[in-house]
């Protein structure tokens, strides 16, 4: 073969590399299978504030069971309403949060501290592979109450990359704002350069705790990103089949989302994975493991028909 | 450590993940370790390096330069090696030496490298500066919810 071009491929200039585990029937299975799921037997909801969003919405709820039903339109809709992910290359993060630090100058195992946050946040800032730093340890040595607001401002105060911070009140929500927006000059200028962003978890199977929807409520009115981000563990608390696990992680989400978007239209949103298999001879969650990879990649397929951004746990 | 993380980390990234999470960690969460994420760091560039694939085109296949070296020369002091060799994946704590030349070194572990790099690190960088301005302003909110909320501020 004569190359009569000097561009003979793309491969180099924009990777089109795709792993995928999934095909597009899958996917389409694994998605009607999770409308069915979130229709007939819904999701339990711990919050008021919440379920009457919900209902505002056009969910079915029932107050006394909690128990929140959602008909396929709405979370249709909701999806519709995500902004649309941008495409951009994958970004890494640090992990968030570890309970235990290992300090790097003594080999010590110990509870994490503020001055712990604050030299990750640094330490973040300074590798040029880590893009975007989230809240690596819990400041043991502050107040309880205030532990997440000491770890955000030490993560301000040390990078300026993106910060995830720890929330898990719309409180701690308002109040890492506020921080934020001290750096960038006010919370209008916050909304329009998101340095700081939320995470939440549902707990598996099903359900939607106070904290989580607190957060999800929270940093959609104010503008800020939030990652709703599933920890099924196959075998335990989501069917041992990967498949049948997809299908609660995704009706998870799937209602975060749509708890996003009803409070605020448009709210930044990205569809989060640290689901894996449990280990059923050690019932403990098998992390680093190829089942995680697979749920990994499976992850990022079904993200990609919702047109949102995928935060996998990887590195 | 390493095997593990390579596994799902490359997994999500070559299907095309927005955002992969986890560098630093270990023990399925439970702790954050500086070193482990100096090292994550760069498993992390060797995955964004084969993401990158491989350019084909005129330049890259190098036809003149092979039928200049021929069969008995060799590529090392070309100018096309000079000119591609910073493209080189360029691991830092992994050590590519031979074993002589890494015990002449030293002969520390990878952890023990990356534990180092992680400790210099926190005495040389600094983060962009801050206006003190902006951090007073930070210090007052955090004071501010600690007499709302949390007590005394610290143990």
């Amino acid at each position: 073969m004569t190359p009569d071009d000097d561009r003979l491929s793309t491969i180099g200039a924009r990777p089109q590399m795709r792993l995928e585990v999934l095909s597009a029937g899958d996917i389409d299975a694994i998605h009607a299978e999770t409308l069915t799921v979130l229709e007939q037997t819904g999701v339990f909801v711990e919050d008021d504030a919440a379920l009457d969003i919900f209902a505002d919405g056009g969910a079915r709820v029932d107050r006394e069971t909690r128990m929140v039903r959602l008909p396929g339109e709405v979370v249709e809709a909701a999806i519709a309403a995500c902004p649309p992910d941008d495409g951009a290359p994958v970004r890494f993060s640090n992990f968030d949060e570890g309970i235990m630090y290992r300090d790097p100058r003594t080999g010590e195992l110990r509870e994490g501290r503020t001055a712990d946050a604050a030299a990750s946040a640094l330490l973040v800032d300074a590798l040029g592979q880590i893009d975007d730093y989230a809240a690596a340890v819990r400041p043991s040595d502050a107040p309880a109450a205030t532990a997440a607001i000491h770890g955000c401002e030490a993560a301000l105060l040390n990078t300026s990359k993106p910060v995830g911070a720890e929330a898990t009140s719309g409180w701690e929500v308002r109040v890492c704002a506020e921080l934020a927006a001290c750096v960038v000059g006010g919370l209008d200028e916050l909304r329009e350069d998101p340095i700081v962003s939320f995470g939440v978890c549902p707990v598996s199977p099903l359900k939607l705790p106070r904290d989580a929807t607190e957060v999800i409520v929270e940093s959609a009115r104010l503008g800020l990103p939030n990652c709703i981000l599933s920890m099924a563990m196959a075998g335990g608390s989501s069917p041992v089949t990967l498949a049948g696990t997809l299908v609660v992680h995704n009706a998870e989400v799937l209602s975060g989302i749509a708890l996003a978007q009803l409070t605020e239209h448009g709210a930044s949103v990205s569809y989060g994975s640290s689901t894996t298999s449990m280990d059923l001879r050690f019932a403990a969650a098998s992390v680093g493991s190829p089942e995680l990879a697979l749920i990994g990649v499976a992850v990022a397929q079904m993200a990609r028909p919702y047109r949102l951004p995928s935060l996998i746990a990887g590195a | 450590m390493g095997h593990e993380k390579t596994l799902t980390a490359f997994a999500a990234a070559l299907a095309g993940a927005s955002y992969v999470y986890g560098a630093g960690m270990t023990e399925s969460g439970v702790t954050f370790d500086p070193a482990q994420l100096v090292m994550d760091d760069e498993w992390i560039a060797m995955i964004r390096h084969f993401t990158r694939g491989i350019l084909v085109d005129r330049d890259t296949l190098g036809g003149a330069d092979i039928a200049a070296v021929g069969p008995f020369g060799d590529y090392l002091s070309l100018p096309s090696t000079y000119a591609h060799m910073r493209e080189q994946s360029q691991p830092r704590v992994m050590d590519r030496r031979v074993r002589e030349e890494w015990e002449a070194a030293g002969a520390t572990d990878m952890y023990e490298r990356a534990r180092r790099r992680a400790c210099e690190i926190l005495d040389d960088h600094q983060r962009a500066p801050l206006d003190d301005e902006v951090k007073a302003r930070m210090r007052a909110v955090v004071e501010r919810v600690d007499r709302e909320r949390g007590g005394a501020s610290g143990r």
